[in-house]
């Protein structure tokens, strides 16, 4: 599975990826406007083992990840916001949601200097709840009453991103150090 | 007509609150306000412009029209109303209009830049790129100020081809700048790697990749800049610097399969060659030892590698796969298959695993803990956890090994996909059931197939995934009301017209599609040709969507990502959802002319009077159904007291007046060709290579008489799949067409269907 | 004020708002330039910008646009109504096809029919 930015030509299938994966659906316009505003944080994986069918096979999404930075952040701290986050089914068990969350996260942090990150989860979806906690450590924080349009309650659930300003701060050392041998 | 136009003070005041109403769109307000002008002056142009404009932001467009054409009858020289006229047309989408009328407002009032700005708008939309240059030089002279103005002239230039005026432009800014921007400047940041991109597409990798340095420090988007200059690098044959510049990329993202391309061509190594085998072998197992839970290093060489090499390599990955138990092995393989000895290797192993003590497979060891979050394994030990991880994907993979085309058994698929649910690893996990049902289909039993998948939905009623596929398999045997009822445990229920109408409202194509297919299977056209009409709607509003971003963008700064949505707009049509459905409409129009009775209801494929009258059954049952729907979603709109479902824009939702397509399919079979040429056309210019696509142009060209198009079509395929056995059908349907003219052709057309045609293909 | 048409839950409503967003006029008109902008000097690049333009530099647009006098070759009406019916297309199109080739329509003809895809 290749993990890549998301782009503009991706949107017909990730907007199809959502919709048979979740309940939350969006027009290709929301789409856009998350990769017009903000290009470097939302992330696609794609299955690049198809056997091509017609010359004009579009990019087959198995999962992706919707990201955006709060507008007007309410506590007046640069963050990130997850808005939809999905892995087919089909292509579990490869960490991909791990993986697509990484790099958008480092994107947050490097680009627009997010210090963390934010998302809702359905109150009554335990697998969601158990992957943003145990696998990509998001701590749970309020319950938003009846933030979905069905009338149910969101957690919502936040990570810090400390730990790329150490990772930013390990490239750099190595960074100076190569550039110091051509000086 | 009005002999004075201007308002008192008071109403003066009025009518601002009016136009600032419509623009924060508070309508309501906007509406009470031009009202109570209206009442003491009732023929002012201006206002009632500006009501017609809120009338047509709240969906009433033909009373907006109405209303627009009398203020211009009381207004011929407002700018304001022939504005408006504008702003209705460009919401019909009927640009040609739309800028008519700008032009228009613009010569009564020159100076105005929001006209000005609609005009620009407008212009790009429609690609008239050599025009938007020239609004975008007037509005850069009016605010030179603001760089947007000036980014916006360089993206003129640049889609308008004129790649070295674009960086003129960007660099005349720059220059005026007396100390380098902030920081955390976005829109600089993002100019300057705009700027990149414009250097590189001149071709110009030597002064790219200079560029690319110097702004490197007030770039913000890493990632980006890392590309470019891997990629100058290596167009430059910088090799050692390439090979640096992936390997640090690859550090980052170690699942991106174009690094590995680029560091492979970096290092020299071509995957054709058997010498190179083993340095890339060696460079992959490096990338794999990196970390255990990457994946592409390790599946990559299995491309590359053969014979013996292969099997190893090959072994091993399947262990670590199938151990983990993850489900998408086979579909990570399959690819390999065209190679026939690639097959039969991965055939042998995996039946080899299948004698294999679960113990020797590595014994314990801990599964992921994504993935098992329905908590299925707690009860038991980790050993027969892994055991049964293990005996299950090995039958798993079996099963999809003998149902996928290039190496189907079906008898086998059926057993070894029976074992696996035997092993009943969950009482929700579905995966098993599912490919169950696959099977089934494959081997032609749409019923039982439809059956097996909703038996698997049951086992999983809270997700959506199996749902899906629930309501996919229903559909493929034509249960259009069980599938529509499938899916509408997810919906929204919001929509007029039930669960169907909120698909619709979401662009959930490839439902549309599928429910198309299913009513021209069974003869019932005018629905189907709704459908399809439907899909060819998506697809316009996906290219009316693009609209608001051409000034958005702008304001946002994030102008690299615009223009690859603009490049991506300008081939929409290309995508295989609107291919699918077009072929589909292409075959009932021409059906339609075929057999015009079918247009007046009558039935396709011979359907005889007991079908008929079944269909009128369903689709009796059908509106009673929504008529249910309707009245379940009124009583709840009233409970929320909220105001009925309307849409992004205000716009209340409309009741469909033509449920069935009755009226559609009347229409379409007054003229069926030319609206088969509605997805013609748009067809042969974005997939001309689609082969499938060319035999549908000719089926529309030759029953228009078209003969020189319809050869058009027979030589685009006949040079790509000159083998296809519909080439050699539709030659001599042509040929046939020719020897029967009613008329003959002019003499130039008959030399060019001599030489191009009968030479070729008649020897 | 909020618009009239937000819809009731938080999860709806960022992205309907997102939306109205869209089109908002930016205040472009009235917002102040930057302040690392010399004013004096843009004002200046731009009038060089407006010369270069008139002097037509040797960008591809201009290029075209002189060679584009040559291109107008006189079409014949006829040959435009053929081209028109016989292959299907506007007389627009038509007349851009014979243009393109020497208002031969023969020519114009069998190149569209055999152009490679």
């Amino acid at each position: 599975m290749d993990i890549r930015v998301l782009r503009p030509s991706d949107i017909p299938h990730v907007q199809q990826t959502n919709i048979t994966n979740l309940p939350e659906n969006y027009f290709c316009k929301y789409y856009l406007y998350h990769a017009l505003s903000w290009p470097q944080l939302s992330y696609v994986a794609v299955d690049v083992s198809r056997p091509k069918k017609t010359p004009y096979d579009a990019p087959k999404i198995v999962g992706y990840v919707l990201a955006k930075m709060e507008e007007d952040p309410a506590d007046g701290v640069q963050h990130g916001h997850i808005t939809s986050l999905s892995v087919m089914r089909t292509h579990r068990r490869l960490g991909l949601a791990e993986k697509l969350m990484r790099q958008s996260q480092r994107a947050m942090f490097e680009t627009y200097g997010a210090v963390y990150v934010s998302l809702h989860v359905r109150v009554s979806n335990i697998a969601a709840l158990a992957l943003y906690r145990d696998t990509l450590g998001f701590k749970v924080g309020d319950t938003e009453a009846k933030y979905y349009a069905d009338g149910e309650d969101a957690f919502s659930m936040r990570m810090d991103l400390d730990y790329l300003r150490n990772e930013a701060l390990d490239e750099e050392s190595e960074e100076e150090d190569t550039v110091g041998k051509d000086e | 007509m009005a002999a004075n136009q201007v308002l008192p003070s008071k109403e003066q005041t009025l009518f601002r609150h009016v136009v600032q109403n419509y623009e924060s769109k508070q309508y309501k307000k906007g509406l009470k306000a031009a009202e109570q002008i209206l009442r003491k002056h009732p023929n002012h142009g201006d206002t009632q412009a500006m009501k017609a404009l809120i009338l047509s932001s709240q969906g009433k467009s033909e009373e907006a029209f109405e209303l627009c054409k009398l203020a211009l009858k009381n207004a011929m020289k407002s700018q304001v109303c022939w504005h408006v006229y504008g702003l209705l047309y460009r919401g019909q989408r009927n640009y040609e209009e739309a800028l008519k009328a700008y032009r228009f407002a613009l010569r009564l009032d020159p100076d105005s830049s929001q006209i000005q700005r609609d005009l620009a708008m407008l212009q790009v939309q429609m690609r008239d790129y050599e025009g938007y240059v020239q609004s975008r030089r007037t509005m850069l002279q009016a605010r030179p100020q603001h760089r947007q103005n000036w980014t916006a002239l360089a993206i003129a230039l640049q889609m308008s081809g004129d790649l070295a005026g674009a960086e003129d432009v960007l660099q005349k800014y720059e220059e005026s700048m007396r100390q380098t921007p902030n920081r955390n400047d976005m829109e600089h940041a993002e100019a300057v790697l705009y700027k990149n991109t414009i250097i590189a597409e001149r071709g110009e990798m030597e002064r790219a990749l200079e560029h690319v340095d110097s702004v490197a420090k007030m770039a913000l988007d890493k990632t980006a800049v890392m590309e470019m200059r891997a990629q100058y690098l290596l167009a430059l044959d910088r090799n050692d610097g390439a090979v640096e510049a992936y390997t640090k990329l690859l550090r980052r993202n170690p699942e991106h399969r174009e690094y590995y391309e680029g560091l492979e061509k970096a290092m020299g190594l071509d995957r054709s060659k058997t010498e190179d085998h083993q340095k890339l072998g060696e460079m992959y197992h490096g990338w794999a030892e990196q970390s255990d839970r990457v994946d592409a290093p390790r599946r990559l060489p299995l491309d590359f590698k053969t014979g013996d090499a292969f099997r190893q390599h090959a072994d091993k990955y399947l262990r670590r796969m199938l151990k983990k138990g993850v489900p998408s092995t086979f579909a990570n393989l399959k690819q390999l298959y065209s190679d026939p000895e690639k097959k039969e290797t991965i055939r042998e192993l995996v039946e080899g695993y299948l004698s294999e003590q679960p113990q020797a497979n590595g014994g314990a060891e801990r599964s992921e803990p994504n993935g098992s979050a329905d908590g299925s394994h707690a009860t038991k030990s980790k050993a027969q956890d892994s055991a049964t991880t293990w005996e299950l994907s090995v039958n798993y993979f079996l099963a999809q090994h003998y149902d996928y085309h290039l190496s189907r058994d079906l008898s086998k698929a059926r057993k070894y996909i029976d074992r696996a649910i035997e092993l009943k690893p969950s009482e929700t996990d579905y995966t098993y059931h599912m490919t169950r049902a696959r099977v089934l289909k494959h081997a032609g039993n749409v019923t039982e197939a439809s059956k097996a998948m909703n038996e698997a939905m049951e086992m999983d009623l809270k997700d959506r995934y199996i749902n899906t596929k629930c309501a996919k398999y229903q559909l493929r045997n034509n249960q259009h009301d069980d599938a529509v009822a499938t899916m509408g445990l997810f919906t929204r229920k919001e929509a007029v017209g039930g669960p169907l109408g909120d698909l619709l409202d979401m662009q959930c194509v490839w439902y549309i599609t599928e429910d198309g297919e299913a009513y021209l299977r069974q003869g019932n056209l005018g629905l189907a040709l709704k459908r399809f009409k439907a899909v060819f709607d998506v697809f316009v509003t996906w290219e009316d969507d693009q609209f608001d971003f051409h000034s958005f963008s702008l304001r946002k700064g994030m102008v690299r990502a615009y223009v690859d949505m603009l490049r991506w707009e300008d081939r929409l049509r290309e995508h295989p959802f609107f291919t699918r459905a077009a072929l589909s409409a292409i075959g009932v129009y021409c059906l339609l002319f075929d057999q015009p009775q079918l247009a007046k209801g009558g039935a396709a494929n011979g359907e005889g009077a007991e079908g008929a009258a079944e269909r009128k059954k369903a689709a009796k049952k059908a509106k009673r159904e929504a008529e249910k729907a309707e009245a379940e979603r009124k009583a709840a709109a009233a409970k929320k007291a909220t105001p009925a479902k309307k849409d992004e824009d205000g716009e209340v939702k409309k009741e469909d007046a033509d449920p069935q397509g009755v009226e559609l399919l009347k229409t379409a079979g007054e003229k069926p060709l030319e609206e088969a040429m509605k997805w013609v056309e748009p067809l042969l210019e974005m997939s001309p290579r689609s082969v499938e696509g060319q035999f549908a142009g000719f089926e529309v060209y030759i029953r228009r008489k078209k003969y020189l198009p319809a050869l058009k079509c027979l030589l685009a395929v006949y040079s790509t799949d000159p083998e296809h056995p519909k080439c050699h059908e539709q030659g001599c349907r042509l040929r046939l067409a020719l020897e029967k003219l009613d008329e003959s052709l002019p003499e130039k057309v008959k030399q060019i269907i001599e030489s191009e045609f009968l030479q070729k293909f008649i020897p | 004020d909020a618009p009239d048409v937000l819809p009731p839950n938080a999860e709806d409503r960022k992205a309907a708002q997102a939306m109205s967003s869209l089109d908002a006029k930016g205040g472009e008109d009235d917002a102040a330039p930057k302040k690392e902008m010399d004013l004096k000097a843009l004002n200046n690049a731009m009038k060089n910008l407006g010369v270069a333009q008139d002097q037509k530099t040797p960008s591809s647009a201009a290029a075209r646009k002189e060679e584009a006098p040559k291109k107008l070759v006189k079409v014949d009406q006829a040959d435009v109504a053929l081209l028109a019916d016989q292959l299907a297309m506007s007389k627009t199109k038509a007349t851009e096809l014979l243009r393109a080739h020497d208002a031969d329509a023969a020519k114009a003809m069998t190149a569209w029919v055999t152009a490679a895809v």
